[in-house]
This record gives structure tokens, C-alpha cells and sequence, in this order.
């Protein structure tokens, strides 16, 4: 009888049996606490886990943090700034000091409250073209997912040609044609040319999730079409839609302030896109100027960077291979530790 | 075949799509070129001239006939006179400086996709290791970094403080163009920053992607079957896993071309570089209108030829997609 204890071991005594004979098998707690494994807080009991996967996601939340900061500057920008952004404050190309905390521009405008409330229309026109571009993406995904044949067909060849058809070459054109466009008209190409990625992703979730049970069941239910889409599909998808938002807000800042940068918005318009354009036609790095360049480009930068980040949470939630792969690491670690072979990775 | 041949078709019609927005953009927008132009005059000119201009642009007759006689133009590559260089056809400076947007554009490309390729490999087999939990955040984040921004940051140090690189231009004037061993170089060293601007900014999707496509396969069971017959990492990594793993890298890298393409125009212009970029916004300023038009048919080609490629590649690095084209 104790052979064949000794023969078959219990699972949890296999996977923690100490390499040296006769230490004592560690703890569950004790494993957890070796492979750095924190038990989900006791504030997250009760929440959706998808949502607490995000909240406990270190990288998602110093994103959000970050973004959070430049959204607030932005919002409460006609209280932080010392002078009017349009107009001259002070003498051209003054150094930064304790009155302009970021120096002034040729025209001797404020760079710091330039900064600040450029952040204002650039966060502005990027989240509202990412999300009319992520809207029409979902629209255009679902409808081609789920009714399939002919409307897919059709739907699916202009999701194509859109992520064919350059889209800054196209975006000049309709620029040149315009004519000084506004943050507003920018935003409005940016969303038209810019929801091919969030189609293409959305359509092959909802093909995906077409074919499980629970939508299946809600048909026979008798459910109605647009029913089955708004409550059965779409929350199961929520998290690819998430992620599509943020990618479409991305491209839609950095497009913004790459078309103002080479001079096809609006150049009486103070965002970080114009900041750049003007710091370039005076040549502010050439006559050493640089507090007239940096601190707008920092701020795309920085907002990128926390866009990113929060991306980078939203992908491991979608796919728990990802997520599980941080782990891969101390797994090894805490197999070498016990003289095991880590050939499994 | 039948494969690329659906593929042909799919690419045929979305050219004939850019052609058709070429068309009606400018025909949509409030005031046509030559209204433009007649308003820059500011009523100098008589309305003979004004019908003349008209004819010249091709906007007179109705839609259709417009239509028509555009892309018979079309089919000529006939884009027009150029109002910059005035008694020059657009299409001598199109193709002349597109040879050197595509040059920036095909090196920065190549260059980004294998360190990104390989980074992306070396990554997801050490995947949690120090390597992966630095790098594939830090290289992804540079994506956000645009390449306007990356573009000036590597002029201002490189080019201004440091006068490593030139301040412009795609080689010396001194040295003449030809296909000698000094020619070369020096267009390369005229290249270096504004490639190095691009590759930064890109070479980060390819890691990620690599990276996340690997991680998926090594949890298959043919990875696991190779594992237990032996073989070595080295065959089991690369033949095994990253053969099929690079197969989405090569089909996202043609859709890329078109980001990319946009990445160039943005550089050159901070290099002062002679391409497509560069004088598409002195044409914007000049209201070259011709210019604006042929460079986004130009550019459409190049991303429709480069997913053709990229077909052909999968083609045949994908034995599985062979095998389904000869049903």
C-alpha cells in the first residue's frame, strides 16, 4: 500500500516535490508567493473580470494614469494657463524662465499655454476620430460578419480598399482641395479613411462567435436579428472593440498632427500639429530655439506612449496566451530552483 | 493561379476606386482648380482665358465626358502640365522624385522588417525573460512616436549639433549621378537619417506581431510533437514556428507600405530630401493641382504592386495555400 502511495503521489505533491529529498512540500500559498502570484483584491470580488484584469494590469494603469493627467491639463485649460495662446505675451524667443515657464515663440506667444491648450483640440478631434472611425468599423464588421454572403461580399471589398488606399496620400489630396482645414474637417478624413483595421477585426469575432451555441439558441428563441447582434454578440466582443478604439485615437493624433506639421491644417489654430508648423517655418532649432519644438512633440509623445500602454492591457485581456507568457519566466525560474527540467516552454 | 488571379481582380478594382475618388474629389470640393485660380487673378482674366483653362484642366463638358477624357489621359500617363516647372509634363518630376521615395521607402521597409522579425523571434521563444518584458513595450511604444517627431529629433542632433549627416538633398551636386561605387554611397549616406527615421517608428509592429504569433504556435501540439522527438531548438524555432509565424508578418507588411509611404513624405520633408513628399507640398502651395493628383495614383500603384508581392510571397513560402489555388 505505501508503494503504491509512493508510485502515484497526489498531484499537487508532483508538481511541488522539493528536488532534495525529505524538505518538507511547500504550501500553496508558498508557490503562489514564489511565483509572484497575487490573489485578485478583495475590492475586485464582484466586478466583471475582464474589467478587473484591466484594473489589476500594471501597464493599463499607469496608461491611464498618464492619459488621465493629459486629459485633465487639457480639459482645465483656461484655468492653468498664464497668457492667452493667441496672442503675443512677450518678447520673441525668450528662454524659458519663471514667468514663461516654457519660453515664448518668434511672435513671442507662451509656449506653455500653447502646450496646454493645443492638447485641448488635438485629444479632442483624436478621441472623436477614433471613435467615429472604431463606429463605423463595428457597424461595417458586424453587419458583414453576421449576414455573411452578398452583404459580405460587398462590405468586405470596401474594407479592403480601405486598408489599401494610402491613407495620407489620399488625406493630402482631399486637404490640398479644402484648403486650410480645419481641426474639425481633419478629424472627419481621419474617421473615413481611418476604420478599416476595427472592420476587419470586428468581422472575424463576429464570424467566430456566429457559430457558438448561445447565438444559435437565441435564434431558435425566435429572438430578433437586431437583438441577437446588441445583446449577444456585441458585449462578447466588447474588449476587441475597446482595443480597436484605442488603435483608431493613436493613429487619428498622430495623423493629426503629422497633416498640421506639414502645413495642411489650419495654421491660426493652436494645436500641438500647428506648434510644430510654425516652430519648423521659423526654424526654431536652427536659430536654437528648442523649447519652441520639444515641448509639443513630448506631449504627442507621452500621449502615444499612454495610448500604447493601455493597448497593451486590452491585448492580453483578448488573448490569455499573451497574458500567461509574462508569467513563463518565473515558472522557469521556480522549475530551475527544484533541478526540473524546462524543456515544457 | 486562381488564387492570384482573384487577387489581380481585387487590386484592379481598388485601383479603378483610387482612380474614381481622384476624379470627384476635386469636383466635389467647393471651387474647382481653374475657380481658383481665376480668384487668384483676381478678375484679370477674360472669359475666354477662363474657358480656356477650363479645357485645359479638363473640367468643361459634362460629367462624363470629363470622366472620359481623364482617363484616356490616364491611360497615357498623361497627368497634365505641371504649373510649377510650367513647360514640363507632371509626370518628369513624378517619376523623378518618386524613384527616390521609393528608395527611402524599400530600405527603410527592409531593414525594419528583419531587426523587427528577428527581435520578435528571439522574444517570444525567451518570452517573460528580461528581453521580452523590456523591449517589446519600449520598441511598440516608439510606434507612437511619429515619424514627424522622430524625423526632427535625429535631424536636430545628427544633422545640426553634431553635422554627422548632411542638411539635405539625396547626394552631393558635386558628384554625378551614375551607378559608380562613390555615387552610391553617397546617396546612402544622404539616406542614412531619414530611413533610420522611418525604420524607428516601424520596426516595433513587426517585433510585437512576430512575437505574439509565435507565442500562439509554440502552445501547439506540433511544437510539442517536435519537442519529444528531439529536435533540436534551433530546427524546431525556426523551421517549425517561426516559417509559419512569419506568414501574417508578410501579409501585414504589404498593407504597411501605405503607412510607410506616409512616414516618407512626413521625413523628406524635415531632410529636405528630393521625393515624393517634398515637392507634393511645394506643389500644395503652388496649387499644382495635377501634381497633388498623379502622386496619390502613383503611390496607390506601389501599395497595390507590393501586395502582389506579398501574395506571391505567401504563395510560396505557404505550401498549404498552393495546394488549395490547384483544386
Amino acid at each position: 500500500m505505501t508503494e503504491l502511495t509512493e508510485a502515484m503521489p497526489p498531484q499537487e505533491a508532483v508538481a511541488s516535490r522539493p528536488a532534495t529529498p525529505g524538505r518538507k512540500a511547500p504550501s500553496r500559498a508558498e508557490i503562489a508567493a514564489e511565483l509572484g502570484i497575487k490573489p485578485p483584491p478583495r475590492w475586485a470580488r464582484g466586478l466583471p473580470r475582464g474589467l478587473v484584469a484591466f484594473l489589476t494590469n500594471k501597464k493599463g494603469m499607469a496608461g491611464v494614469i498618464i492619459l488621465t493627467i493629459i486629459v485633465m491639463s487639457a480639459v482645465l485649460a483656461p484655468m492653468i494657463v498664464p497668457h492667452d495662446p493667441f496672442r503675443r505675451a512677450g518678447g520673441p524667443h525668450v528662454a524659458p524662465n519663471a514667468e514663461y515657464l516654457l519660453g515664448t515663440t518668434r511672435v513671442g506667444k507662451d509656449v506653455f499655454s500653447q502646450l496646454i491648450y493645443g492638447g485641448r483640440t488635438s485629444l479632442l478631434i483624436g478621441f472623436v476620430a477614433g471613435l467615429a472611425a472604431t463606429v463605423i468599423g463595428v457597424f461595417v464588421g458586424v453587419a458583414a460578419g453576421y449576414f455573411g454572403g452578398r452583404i459580405d461580399e460587398i462590405l468586405s471589398f470596401f474594407v479592403n480598399v480601405v486598408l489599401v488606399l494610402p491613407a495620407l496620400p489620399l488625406i493630402i489630396v482631399i486637404a490640398a482641395f479644402v484648403e486650410q482645414a480645419s481641426p474639425l474637417v481633419i478629424g472627419l478624413v481621419l474617421a473615413v479613411t481611418g476604420w478599416g483595421f476595427a472592420a476587419r477585426t470586428i468581422r472575424t469575432q463576429t464570424l467566430a462567435l456566429k457559430t457558438k451555441e448561445f447565438v444559435l439558441a437565441a435564434e431558435l428563441l425566435g429572438e430578433k436579428k437586431w437583438r441577437i447582434v446588441l445583446m449577444e454578440i456585441f458585449p462578447n466582443m466588447l474588449s476587441f472593440v475597446v482595443g480597436g478604439f484605442v488603435l483608431a485615437t493613436i493613429f487619428a493624433i498622430l495623423a493629426e498632427a503629422g497633416l498640421e506639421f506639414i502645413g495642411l491644417g489650419d495654421p491660426g489654430a493652436v494645436t500641438w500639429g500647428t506648434m510644430l508648423y510654425w516652430a519648423q517655418r521659423n526654424l526654431a532649432l536652427e536659430v536654437g530655439a528648442w523649447w519652441e519644438v520639444w515641448p509639443a512633440c513630448i506631449a504627442i509623445m507621452v500621449t502615444g506612449a499612454a495610448l500604447v500602454l493601455i493597448n497593451f492591457a486590452v491585448d492580453e485581456i483578448t488573448s490569455p496566451q499573451l497574458r500567461a507568457s509574462r508569467g513563463v519566466g518565473r515558472v522557469k525560474a521556480f522549475l530551475k530552483a527544484r533541478g526540473r527540467s524546462v524543456d515544457v516552454f | 493561379m486562381r488564387f492570384l488571379m482573384r487577387r489581380l481582380g481585387f487590386y484592379l478594382a481598388a485601383f479603378a476606386v483610387a482612380i474614381t475618388l481622384n476624379f470627384f474629389i476635386p469636383r466635389w470640393m467647393p471651387g474647382d482648380p481653374t475657380t481658383r485660380i481665376f480668384l487668384g487673378l483676381r478678375g484679370k482674366l477674360t472669359p475666354q482665358a477662363m474657358d480656356a483653362l477650363r479645357a485645359s484642366y479638363g473640367y468643361d463638358g459634362n460629367l462624363w465626358d470629363q470622366f472620359m477624357v481623364y482617363l484616356g489621359n490616364l491611360a497615357h500617363l498623361d497627368f497634365g502640365v505641371s504649373t510649377t516647372n510650367f513647360p514640363e509634363p507632371t509626370s518628369s518630376l513624378l517619376f523623378y522624385s518618386a524613384v527616390w521615395t521609393l528608395l527611402l521607402v524599400g530600405l527603410a521597409t527592409a531593414i525594419s522588417f528583419v531587426i523587427g522579425i528577428g527581435m520578435g523571434i528571439y522574444s517570444a521563444w525567451n518570452r517573460g525573460g528580461f528581453f521580452d518584458s523590456v523591449f517589446t513595450p519600449v520598441n511598440v511604444m516608439l510606434n507612437a512616436f511619429t515619424p514627424a517627431i522622430v524625423a526632427l529629433i535625429l535631424f536636430y542632433a545628427f544633422s545640426l549639433q553634431w553635422r554627422l549627416f548632411p542638411l539635405g538633398r539625396a547626394h552631393d551636386l558635386g558628384i554625378e549621378p551614375a551607378l559608380t561605387f562613390e555615387f552610391i554611397i553617397n546617396v546612402l549616406y544622404h539616406a542614412t537619417l531619414p530611413v533610420l527615421s522611418i525604420v524607428i517608428v516601424t520596426f516595433g509592429s513587426w517585433h510585437l506581431g512576430m512575437r505574439n504569433t509565435m507565442i500562439g504556435l509554440l502552445n501547439e501540439d506540433f511544437v510539442a510533437l517536435a519537442k519529444a522527438k528531439g529536435l533540436s531548438d534551433q530546427r524546431i524555432r525556426y523551421r517549425y514556428v517561426a516559417r509559419n509565424a512569419i506568414l501574417p508578418q508578410i501579409t501585414a507588411l504589404a498593407l504597411t507600405v501605405g503607412y510607410v509611404l506616409g512616414g516618407a513624405l512626413i521625413t523628406e520633408y524635415v531632410f529636405n530630401y528630393p521625393g515624393l513628399g517634398k515637392f507634393t507640398l511645394s506643389a500644395i502651395q503652388a496649387r499644382d493641382y495635377s501634381f497633388i493628383q498623379a502622386q496619390l495614383l502613383l503611390l496607390t500603384a506601389s501599395v497595390l504592386i507590393a501586395n502582389l508581392i506579398s501574395d506571391i510571397l505567401n504563395l510560396i513560402l505557404d505550401p498549404r495555400l498552393r495546394s488549395r489555388t490547384q483544386e
